[in-house]
């Protein structure tokens, strides 16, 4: 299923980020990012659903907690795109 | 026991502290290492832990609060990150050695020491102001002073370094869950605090609030983040955060920081400046007592230091341990306030109380204390 992952600085950011969409009415979920897609290593990612990025997008641009990378997951595999 | 040193450490804490630690060992393993659930619950227990003081204390944003060790780690931090070899830096007389010790570590630092009175704020912000502007690189100021309660007038000096343009680094160590302390009210560079005493979290516990300078990790090491590079990541907290979190002291402060939140600080501070006026009145009345107190408490939190004439502080903070009434005697880890306020020689006995102190404890004390004096005029 496509997806998106929202690359945090720390796992903190990720949570700010996290509770930020939630309080906005979208649900996200914390993990760990795949290593593939961080090539400074280790790193938290939000995980939305591809249907809610629109909202993701109108919700994070008003923020100061903006991810670093945002990456779309298809049947492709990993394609990092703008928010 | 009568349990009048919470200045060192809150002894007596709320229930939850207790619960959340045991359960945190039990159920919590390192945040910002894993994806399963012990480090999921660890990473939401720090994450409400951060916003907690964020509200608390106006940070804007929970990655500027930096889980520390105690204040003295915080204050370290924050020395090390703004005063450099030949830094000028401006300190009250009423210094602890958690500041004194770090900026002697450092090579050539020109010491201004604002040594004014006890209990004259105004003496003091107009010493500050005079030190600014003869040019100053860095304040270190305490908020209240460990050994006599006194509230220095951080807001105003604040003022004056940003007018100036001289970060500030505030020692909340006695104030923070008593006081108001806001960044955002204060705009310091830093504001460095324990978790064991006023915010009722356990030992091995302290907050450092961090403004928008650099930062300067005294520790290197792991942060779960960004793990190919060399050098610490950029971004707090992790930058600060190296190695793995004390889970169960984060679980406890987090308690403590709700109790606080619930309770109100203006209602511990009225509890605190209850049982220590009490006592100064009890004290008044027995000639052998001198108190280093505040008139009517107005500049003084829940701290007093009285010396005893003929007795020495130790002889008397043993005594009264015998009669289970626990009080800290001698230099308090700042020999600078006692300087100061011209008790280096003698040192003091400082009662210092919690919300969980009361006024009848304190009639206890002065009883007590009047009867250890007898006795000895007797010997």
């Amino acid at each position: 299923m496509e997806h998106y992952l929202l690359i945090a600085r720390s796992v903190t950011h990720a949570q700010r980020m996290e509770k930020t969409l939630r309080d906005a009415g979208v649900r996200g979920t914390i993990l760990r990012a795949p290593t593939q897609i961080n090539p400074k290593g280790c790193s938290y990612a939000v995980r939305i659903d591809a249907s809610r990025i629109e909202a993701v997008r109108d919700i994070l641009s008003d923020t100061k907690v903006p991810p670093i990378h945002v990456y779309v997951k298809s049947s492709d595999g990993y394609r990092e795109v703008a928010l | 026991m009568i349990y009048f040193d919470a200045g060192a450490t809150t002894l007596e804490k709320p229930a939850a502290v207790r619960a959340a630690m045991t359960e945190a060992v039990a159920t919590m393993s390192s945040p910002g290492r894993g994806g399963y659930p012990a480090t999921r619950k660890a990473e939401e227990t720090a994450f409400a832990c951060r916003n907690e003081a964020t509200e608390l204390f106006g940070v804007d944003s929970p990655e500027k609060v930096v889980f520390t060790s105690n204040a003295t780690h915080a204050l370290n931090i924050a020395i090390h990150s703004l005063v450099k070899p030949g830094s000028r830096v401006a300190i009250s007389g009423y210094e602890h050695n958690s500041v004194l010790r770090p900026l002697h570590a450092v090579d050539n630092v020109e010491l201004t020491v604002v040594d004014t009175p006890l209990f004259e704020p105004r003496m003091a912000l107009e010493e500050f102001r005079q030190v600014l502007q003869r040019g100053a690189d860095v304040v270190v100021c305490t908020h209240v002073s460990n050994v006599f309660g006194y509230i220095l007038p951080v807001q105003e000096i604040a003022e004056e370094c940003r007018r100036s343009g001289v970060p500030l680094i505030l020692d909340a160590s006695q104030s923070a869950g008593v006081l108001p302390v806001r960044m955002d009210a204060l705009q310091p560079a830093f504001i460095a605090m324990p978790g064991h005493k006023g915010l009722y979290g356990p030992q091995g516990t302290g907050l450092l609030l961090c403004g928008d300078r650099p930062v300067k990790p005294l520790l290197s090491g792991g942060t779960g983040s960004v793990s190919r590079l060399r050098r610490m990541p950029e971004d707090l907290p992790d930058r600060l955060e190296a190695g793995t979190h004390n889970m169960p002291g984060i679980a406890g402060l987090l308690e403590g920081l709700r109790f606080i939140r619930r309770t109100g600080l203006e209602r511990v501070a009225r509890q605190e400046r209850e049982v220590v006026a009490a006592a100064a009145r009890y004290l008044r009345e027995i000639p052998q007592v001198r108190l280093y107190a505040d008139t009517e408490f107005a500049n003084q939190t829940g701290v007093l230091s009285f010396t005893v004439q003929g007795m020495d502080c130790e002889t008397v903070g043993a005594l009264l341990a015998d009669r289970g009434i626990a009080v800290r005697a001698g230099l308090h880890c700042a020999p600078l306030a006692h300087k100061t306020a011209k008790t280096l020689e003698t040192g003091t006995i400082r009662i210092s109380t919690s919300v969980f102190n009361n006024a009848e404890q304190a009639e206890v004390f002065a009883r007590e204390l009047g009867r250890i004096i007898r006795e000895n005029a007797r010997f």
